[in-house]
């Protein structure tokens, strides 16, 4: 693949920025970088789901044009999606062979012959799985099997794995492995997206290192280090310095006790029990890579999620299981993660999207004193310096913009904890900074912060206390200090060191 | 036995009555398991009804009737599709509109051919022809109700046998399940979802045209809204048949029976028709509620 | 940004005029073809409900239940929520208003009135509010539920009527006719347009005011447009999927009663068929707004006056009304009809 370049119009963002791309045949070749680095895009395009904006393809010696995933299928590329493309219903024969089914006298559908081919690839690659099972009985690393099956009866010769590691267990990571090892032998070619160094250093012949749609090195594997990819991964960036006066320690606000979360067909929980605790006037930082637990934390903290084990602790009172409302009543704020769904209504009014946490403090009667909405409106984005008419749907306001109006309606509510996550997420530096300042406001105002935040800058520059989840596990807990590297964070966020080593 | 009076005949007449629920709800099957809510099999029936006896009578051949029926019936549900499918409208409202459509466009035709809005007899039809099939008269206990019903009735027994083995037995079936079911996944291997859809609503078409013409040509007169809701009852045929081709059958058989005992009890027996009529309304709506909670349970647990 | 507001509410109605354009145009051919004088025909269908003041009248007492059952559906819509079993609730408030004035043949005719008028609107609400019950307590599926509901309850009112609430005396399928007192005031002689006429504009006010003025309101439409975020902000989100269901049938339990009181002052037997089905027309015309509602329905109300009209003074039946409407259903909800207006005005620039 060369020079290709893809912008998505609707948010200017430079998923790929003329990215050079180049697997050898027969080879594992392993594409890392952070969350939005650009991997996905970059096999989308190679598997036809999307489309570059400027570059070409040159697969076997020709240039091809990849419109579609059957035009992939034609030239033998597939694809392993981290979400499984999988009907539950069906058998695993059923789903291999969807679309391509043998039929017998020329109309009917021979499941027999299905059964039979999908035995003959198990055999051929050395699979154990009994074709005439459901779907739906299977545990995600035999649903991940059946995907890889699927590309495989269609005679694939390169296959693309995003993320494939992220829902399996250490033994299903294994498993998967010698698969791999068994494809290569045979002479297929295998690309693996991941962000989990340690697997890239196993597993991969060669690696990418991308960042922010940029290809940064091309290595081989055997010629690099983890602590050097981690470095090129995150690459050098100047930590912002902030007037983080210190402050005495208040009492503590938020208490997580042995805090689990588990999801029905799935052995390994989501939060495996996470202790935490959070003092009033302290920024907890809790950093992590994507998928191993900060969105579950995220989620069950603000009541959005019942937890399946373990207490949270408010002022030492339990309100592990309050709704939402009662959590509000109580004095939470929140800044989600998810922006454009959870933290605002994109087709109502920035005006109605300010007043959701408080609104009941504008009623008379049940009925909207509308002049002091608008007058409270009006004050907000004034103070906050958003450029939107009021009366306008919020969708019509920028990324940036959005955030600064769920910032100032979560900061215009009387609170003693407040939860961030990611508040920068895809902010250009004078918003950010503004919105750390007001980070910093609040922690002198004594509230309690949990920050959670994939950007590790972010962590060290405003948390007091830095903790790190790994596979839905708190790894290391330590206080923030200036002296402090980044490499060590990484090396927790990587999976590479655990303080909490589990007794097993 | 004394019963045997009423029963078998009873009986017998609920094999005929079920047969437009289950032709309707056969092909209402298709759309069902593509994963659309098809609300126009009334309409498309009415349409069936009209064209099939209009045709049969201007034709003079029962054949051509049904079959020029069956291709109204069609040419609808190809409106009904492509506004649905590509011009986007809500597949609920596009059914209502094929439901007045068809109400309104066959009063005006009927008025303006036969100057009446009333019900218009066609003395010329010859009755459909009653097959005696001998080796049905042969299965034991039910032989005497298989049998001596009219051509359609086993049509229908047909089309179902066939919608069964086209839905479990071949690509098409597995495809058009699996659009319901996953129509991402369908999309993911380069396969189109909508076409599957619109051809799940001509076959919708094909069935409810014969549904239709069981209605009119049994009668040789077609009445102002002869369809009476049966479309409807075929949409819950369907959720009572927990949309598989057996259960569809059971299911046109409960709401064949409800209909021929109301028919029978006009003075007979104590429980008003209406009553009976609205029993399987309440069955489904009951099996429905008790899905949902077993279902809420097993994935909430407590 | 403001320009981007006018340009959707733009589309909007670029797009509505397009789809009646196109209802009026089939109207205009249909007559052609099947009138011997379509002139006469034209004239009658379109101006003939403004000829008098019978026509006119009844023209509006026709949109009178259609704004209550449009109200309904626009409160379960913004909500997010499906009410597809209005012909049930309409029809069982209709019957239990009936009811409730034959059983104070004597009583003062204001307040037995209101009763009757409450009882229906109860009636309805109830009706409605089990299936959003259903959907919060189990997540049944409220759009069929409420179907199959309304399906069961109007074989059962139909058997109330020509059974044991059947008047003998009278060669329709009809319960006994109610007592003069509970008439509503005819406001337009000699057409059946009566003080209704205020109830429905007063609810269409009171609805508006509701749904853009108060907490409730706010809170509804909030969870109707993101459901997610209104739990985020501490809504209580399974409220909402009861409160609007109840109100919708109330709104439609009251179109029954009303209809009862005002114009039929017997009620029977499927005298209401379709006031549901087209209330959903109603309120998808208007875009959910219920203040659009009062003219949507007036303007089914004029397409099914301008057909009878046609219909007794010229050569074509009542029905061409619904073949027009059939297009408008069509039409009205085509997203790519809006689409296509967005392309066009996005590509010259």
């Amino acid at each position: 693949m060369n020079g290709i370049t893809r912008l998505y119009a609707e948010n200017d963002v430079l998923a790929n920025n003329n990215v050079d791309f180049e697997v050898l045949e027969n080879e594992i070749h392993a594409v890392v970088g952070e969350n939005g680095a650009g991997k996905t895009t970059l096999m989308k395009i190679l598997y036809g789901l999307e489309r570059a904006d400027s570059g070409n393809i040159v697969f076997k010696g020709k240039e091809v044009s990849i419109h579609s995933p059957l035009d992939a299928g034609r030239l033998g590329i597939g694809m392993v999606h981290q979400h499984f493309c999988l009907i539950p219903e069906f058998t695993i024969a059923e789903n291999v062979v969807l679309g391509i089914e043998p039929l017998k006298r020329k109309f009917f559908f021979d499941s027999e012959r299905a059964v039979k081919n999908v035995r003959e690839v198990n055999e051929q690659y050395g699979f154990q799985i009994d074709p005439a099972l459901r779907v739906s009985q299977l545990t995600v690393g035999q649903m991940q099997l059946v995907e890889i099956i699927k590309i495989l009866y269609r005679k694939a010769d390169l296959l693309i794995f995003d993320e494939p590691t992220s829902v399996l267990t250490e033994q299903q990571i294994n498993r998967l492995f010698s698969t791999l090892r068994k494809l290569i032998k045979i002479g297929k070619t295998i690309i693996i997206i991941t962000h989990k160094l340690n697997e890239v250093k196993e597993i991969s012949d060669r690696v990418t290192v991308m960042r922010k749609g940029r290809v940064v090195a091309v290595k081989k594997t055997a010629e690099i280090d983890e602590r050097e990819l981690s470095r090129l991964m995150v690459g050098k960036r100047v930590i912002f310095q902030f007037e983080r006066d210190p402050m005495p320690p208040g009492g503590v606000v938020i208490e997580l006790k042995d805090v689990t979360l588990r999801e029905k067909g799935q052995e390994r929980p989501l939060l495996d029990k996470v202790n935490m605790q959070i003092h009033s006037g302290e920024i907890v930082g809790v950093a992590g890579v994507g998928g191993n637990g900060l969105g579950e934390l995220e989620d069950v903290i603000s009541g959005l999620r019942e937890v399946s084990g373990g207490v949270i602790l408010h002022n030492a009172e339990d309100i592990t299981r309050l709704s939402s409302l009662s959590l509000r009543e109580r004095g939470l704020a929140y800044v989600p993660q998810d922006r454009l769904f959870r933290g605002s209504s994109l087709q109502s009014t920035v005006s109605e999207n300010m007043i959701i946490s408080n609104h009941h403090l504008f009623l008379k009667g049940g009925v909207f004193k509308k002049k002091e909405v608008q007058a409270f409106t009006d004050e907000l984005t004034q103070h906050f310096s958003i450029d939107g008419d009021t009366k306008a749907l919020i969708a019509t306001l920028s990324g940036g913009n959005i955030q600064k109006v769920i910032l100032a309606r979560e900061l215009a509510t009387r609170s003693d904890f407040f939860v961030f996550s990611e508040p920068s997420w895809g902010l250009d530096v004078a918003c950010s900074e503004f919105i750390y300042s007001k980070i910093l406001e609040i922690r002198k105002q004594g509230v309690a912060v949990l920050l959670i935040s994939s950007n590790l800058d972010e962590i060290q520059g405003l948390a007091d206390t830095i903790v790190v989840m790994y596979r839905g596990r708190v790894v290391c807990s330590f206080p923030n200090t200036r002296d402090l590297s980044r490499e060590l964070i990484g090396e927790y966020m990587l999976g590479l060191r655990d303080d909490y080593q589990k007794i097993s | 036995m004394s019963e045997n009076g009423f029963s078998l005949p009873l009986i017998h007449n609920t094999v005929g009555i079920m047969t437009p629920f289950l032709l309707a709800a056969t092909g209402g099957l298709f759309t069902e398991l593509t994963g659309m809510l098809n609300i126009a099999l009334e309409g498309l029936m009415l349409i069936g009804a009209f064209f099939s006896v209009v045709f049969a009578a201007a034709t003079g051949s029962l054949f051509l009737g049904i079959l020029l029926g069956i291709i109204s019936s069609m040419l609808v549900a190809l409106l009904f599709g492509s506004i649905s499918l590509y011009l986007k409208a809500n597949i609920f409202i596009s059914g209502l509109a094929t439901n007045l459509l068809a109400a309104g466009l066959t009063v005006v035709l009927s008025f303006q051919l036969f100057g009446s809005k009333g019900v218009i007899r066609f003395e010329n039809i010859s009755k459909l022809p009653e097959l005696r099939i001998p080796f049905l008269q042969k299965v034991p206990l039910l032989g005497d109700l298989l049998i001596g019903h009219n051509i359609l009735v086993y049509l229908s027994w047909l089309c179902i046998i066939l919608a069964a083995v086209v839905i479990y037995r071949t690509p098409f079936g597995l495809r058009i399940r699996g659009t319901g079911l996953s129509s991402p996944t369908i999309t993911s291997l380069g396969l189109s979802p909508t076409g599957y859809r619109l051809k799940a609503i001509l076959i919708s078409g094909f069935t409810c045209g014969l549904a239709g013409a069981v209605l009119t040509l049994n009668l040789g007169a077609f009445v102002p809204n002869i369809t009476s809701g049966r479309g409807w009852i075929a949409l819950v045929v369907i959720y009572l048949g927990n949309k598989t081709p057996l259960g569809i059958v059971i299911a046109s058989f409960v709401f064949g029976f409800a209909e021929s005992i109301s028919n029978y009890a006009q003075g007979a027996i104590n429980i008003p028709a209406d009553f009976i009529l609205a029993f399987p309304y309440m069955i489904t709506v009951s099996a429905m509620i008790l899905y949902s909670v077993w279902r809420h349970y097993r994935e909430y647990g407590k | 940004m403001v320009r981007k507001k006018l340009s959707s509410v733009f589309i909007n109605s670029v797009g509505l005029i397009i789809t009646l354009g196109i209802a009026f145009l089939i109207a205009i051919f249909l007559i052609f073809v099947l009138s011997s004088t379509p002139a006469r025909t034209i004239y009658y269908f379109f101006i003939g409900p403004f000829t008098n003041k019978y026509y006119f009248g009844n023209m509006l007492n026709t949109a009178v239940p259609l704004v209550f059952t449009g109200l309904g559906i626009a409160i379960a819509f913004k909500s997010s929520i499906f009410n597809l079993g209005g012909e049930g609730q309409v029809y069982s408030g209709a019957l239990i208003a009936t009811v409730v004035c034959l059983s104070l043949p004597n009583a003062n005719g204001y307040l037995g009135g209101a009763l009757a008028l409450i009882s229906g609107l109860i009636a309805g609400s109830v009706l409605a509010g089990l299936s959003g019950f259903f959907k919060m307590k189990w997540g049944t599926n409220e759009l069929i539920s409420s179907f199959l509901i309304s399906g069961a309850v109007v074989l059962i009112v139909n058997y109330f009527i020509t059974g044991p609430l059947d008047d003998p005396g009278n060669s329709l399928l009809t319960t006994c006719a109610i007592a003069e007192q509970y008439h509503l005031l005819k406001i337009f002689p000699p057409s059946k347009l009566n003080i209704s006429t205020f109830f429905g504009i007063l609810s269409a006010g009171l609805v508006f005011f509701l749904m853009f003025y108060t907490h409730w309101g706010y809170e509804m439409r909030m969870c109707g447009l993101n459901r997610e975020f209104s739990r985020y902000g501490g809504i209580n989100v399974s409220t909402y999927l009861v409160m609007p269901m109840a109100l919708s049938g109330a709104l439609h339990g009251l179109a029954g009663g009303i209809s009862i009181l005002g114009t039929y002052h017997m009620c029977v037997k499927e005298f209401s068929f379709g006031m549901g089905w087209n209330g959903i027309a109603v309120a998808l015309i208007a875009k959910n707004h219920p203040l659009g509602v009062i003219p949507a329905a007036i303007f089914f109300a004029y397409l099914d006056a301008g057909a009878k009209a046609a219909m007794l003074h010229s050569d074509v039946t009542f029905e061409i009304a619904a073949i027009v409407q059939s297009i408008i259903f069509y039409l009205v909800t085509a997203q790519a009809i809006y689409s296509f207006i967005k392309f066009r005005k996005r590509a010259p620039a």
